[in-house]
């Protein structure tokens, strides 16, 4: 007992440590941010503007994009730092300050300018059609698509130019290597895509339509928060000077160069090749896991004592705490813990505390509603034995009561953690390192639908499995102790 | 001075009144014998004498102390009343010695060491040293309820209160948990019994009280309530159950 809060207590101060250090780290970027680093955000899934690639056996963002946001760090002598993240989510990262500016050919529509500022231009691009090649006959001008499935990306100038298609069914997904996937797949016929970044993706199977969809000249510039005119002075100047140099030509082609495809292989190759991606995503997995059972596991004792107090008001603040974790999403916790609080009150947690807080939480209603029933299954004799001997309330809790709860509620609690394996997946969509974000990765890198997805489902089963078949052995080990 | 006195002790579980109004002095080293039908109320009498059941009114005086009063701390007095259950209710994820233990370590501080010289010595007085490291479900329950008994000694209380104690026994295991409380009313300690065994109460017991429907209508010596009880309820009862 003793040396297990020594080691809660380690974790503890560990995390502490580590939280209030990246919080005063991100403190101090707020006022030097110009000066010392400057964080770019943008979504690298936008080939030739950013993209992820392995060079020399390491993981970078790269891009044309890239390459402008190290020309504006420069001259502002300033280090580039860049975080990457799902494209919806480049709006609210910048507002709440989260990143200094947003570089992910981004067009400066009217209403985005509703809530960031945007640069001078810097490229222009036009929309292009893409359908699968047995089907270009089909499509010769704009109005063959009506009536037609399309695939857009979410959010994007192209959406708006499909919903004026009458009759089309749109999709829109995130990630563009995935409408490339649906149309391959056949679940839409044509796909609404830039012409520089459809380059990269043509082959056998899809080419560009002959239609194209007229006045579709859209721009590229960099978001800023909003009132930021030094920032904006700043950057303007390093366009301009790339402008006269003619340098942003020759980014685009490098680029486009560069993004040409790998190819792909079969799934033991893509697991072997890959390895150091996989064990990274599974070094963080298990740490949001652990973490997540371990915290939840506290909070989730204090909140189960405290549904059982008798005091009415306590009881009340344990019991809504667990109805409204168990009867909301995980997700939508997660972006709320993630982008509200930093939006609202200023408090930027990075992915890794935002997913540890996050799992704890979650995890602890459900642990909280195991410990109840844990605690309520022992014999009330129990209590009133301790109780008769002089013992308080919380001193039977402690050594009578709470650890023959927690023998009979070890299976619950061990499925709770596999659960919560499987569900800190979920955490992947804010940029979290995890098992499933290195299979988007590798999915990205090498344009295989399936292969890195299956990877990723043998390693989560692995885990849970190996981990289920731990517990077993434990529990036999602890009945065996019992003598039953 | 009586060790503990009972003024007017009602108590009610909503509308239904269980126990009616009872009036007692115990003196130090008195053994007081609680019989009566099933649902006459003698348990949850025994269970109000440590608060285990809180009087809906009336006061308890303990070694001249009200336990009723609203600022007494209950678990100083408990230190001092051994409670002794029908069902033995030890403490299963512990070892016969850790169940002895436990309470003068946690509640009185005791050293380990003096806490040990203690354990042994209430091990051999209900003779079951050889078990001090067996846990609980290896016993009989004849050897659990002497374990309950010195688990309640270890505290080294001024009264022992046993609730029904052979009452979940085979037969053949009530004589040698009656044996260990005959021995400790010999020495000389208090207690309240509520039990089942009129042979017991009847040898053991300096007085009786008998106890119906939540009120106490007949008390004496052994003598005078088995021999010449004056209660109808008193006569029924005993020419039931003698």
């Amino acid at each position: 007992m003793k040396k297990i809060s020594r080691i809660i207590a380690f974790l503890l101060s560990a995390v502490i440590l580590l939280t209030t250090g990246v919080l005063t780290a991100s403190a101090e970027d707020a006022t030097t941010a110009v000066n010392k680093k400057l964080i770019l955000g943008t979504s690298a899934e936008f080939a030739p503007y950013e993209f992820h690639k392995r060079i020399d056996g390491k993981d970078q963002i790269v891009g044309f994009d890239i390459s402008i946001a190290r020309e504006i760090a420069k001259d502002m002598g300033a280090e580039l730092v860049i975080e990457d993240m799902g494209f919806d989510s480049l709006l609210s990262a910048l507002q709440s300050g989260r990143v200094d500016m947003v570089i992910s050919g981004m067009t400066p529509t009217e209403e985005r300018r509703q809530s960031i500022d945007f640069s001078d231009n810097y490229y222009m691009a036009r929309q292009a059609m893409i359908v699968r090649a047995e089907d270009k006959d089909k499509f010769t001008t704009m109005k063959d698509f009506k009536n037609e499935k399309i695939g857009v990306q979410k959010g994007s100038i192209q959406e708006e130019i499909g919903m004026t298609i009458s009759g089309a069914q749109l999709t829109s997904i995130d990630k563009i290597p995935d409408i490339i996937l649906q149309l391959k797949t056949k679940r839409v016929n044509a796909i609404i895509v830039e012409d520089t970044v459809g380059t990269g993706y043509i082959d056998s199977e899809i080419v560009f339509a002959d239609a194209m969809p007229t006045n579709s000249e859209s721009y590229a510039a960099i978001g800023v928060q909003k009132g930021n005119t030094e920032i904006v002075n700043a950057i303007n100047g390093t366009l301009a000077r790339l402008k006269s140099e003619g340098a942003i030509e020759q980014m685009v082609k490098e680029a486009s160069i560069l993004a040409a495809k790998e190819e792909s292989g079969n799934i033991f190759n893509t697991a072997w090749e890959f390895r150091d991606y996989y064990i990274k995503g599974i070094g963080y997995t298990l740490l949001l896991s652990a973490l997540g059972v371990l915290f939840g596991f506290i909070i989730g004792l204090f909140i189960a004592l405290s549904r059982m107090t008798n005091i009415r008001i306590v009881r009340w603040l344990g019991t809504a705490y667990v109805e409204v974790l168990r009867g909301t999403p995980m997700l939508v916790q997660l972006m709320i813990i993630h982008y509200g609080l930093a939006l609202t009150f200023g408090v930027n947690f990075s992915p890794l505390q935002s997913g540890i807080i996050t799992l704890s939480i979650n995890s602890s209603a459900y642990l909280a509603e195991i410990f109840r029933a844990g605690i309520q299954g022992v014999d009330r004799g129990q209590m009133e034995a301790a109780r008769s001997l002089g013992m308080t309330r919380i001193t039977a809790m402690r050594h009578i009561v709470l650890p023959q709860a927690f023998k009979a509620v070890l299976p619950a609690i061990g499925n709770e953690f596999i659960t919560i394996i499987k569900e800190s997946s979920i955490i992947s969509v804010i940029g979290m390192v995890d098992i499933m974000y290195q299979a988007g990765v590798v999915k990205n890198i090498t344009y295989q639908g399936l292969n890195p997805f299956i990877i990723a489902a043998v390693i989560y089963f692995v885990l849970t499995f190996t981990l289920s078949k731990l517990l077993n052995a434990l529990e036999r080990k602890l009945s065996a102790s019992d003598n039953r | 001075m009586p060790v503990i006195t009972v003024k007017d002790l009602h108590k009610s579980y909503g509308n239904i009144e269980i126990l009616k109004g009872i009036d007692l002095d115990i003196s130090k080293g008195e053994v007081v014998v609680v019989i009566g039908p099933s649902g006459s109320g003698k348990s949850t009498f025994l269970r109000c004498l440590n608060l285990l059941e809180q009087p809906t009114s009336g006061e308890i005086l303990f070694e001249g102390e009200s336990i009723t009063a609203p600022k007494h701390d209950i678990n100083s007095t408990r230190e001092k009343m051994g409670m002794v259950f029908q069902n033995f209710n030890l403490f299963p994820h512990k070892t016969v010695g850790q169940n002895i233990m436990i309470a003068p370590r946690t509640v009185k501080k005791q050293s380990a060491s003096e806490v040990e010289v203690i354990a042994n010595k209430l091990l051999q007085t209900v003779g079951l040293s050889d078990k001090k490291d067996v846990f609980p479900n290896q016993l009989s329950g004849g050897q659990k309820q002497r374990i309950a008994i010195a688990r309640a000694l270890a505290m080294q209380p001024h009264v022992m209160l046993f609730d029904e104690p052979t009452s979940a026994l085979d037969p053949e295991m009530v004589g040698e948990v009656l044996e260990v409380m005959k021995k400790l009313a010999h020495e000389g300690m208090t207690m309240v019994i509520v039990t089942h065994e009129m042979g017991f109460a009847r040898e053991v017991g300096d007085r009786i009280l008998f106890m119906d429907e939540g009120r106490i209508m007949e008390q004496g010596s052994p003598e005078e309530v088995f021999n010449n009880p004056k209660n109808i309820r008193t006569k029924e009862f005993l020419s039931k159950v003698l």
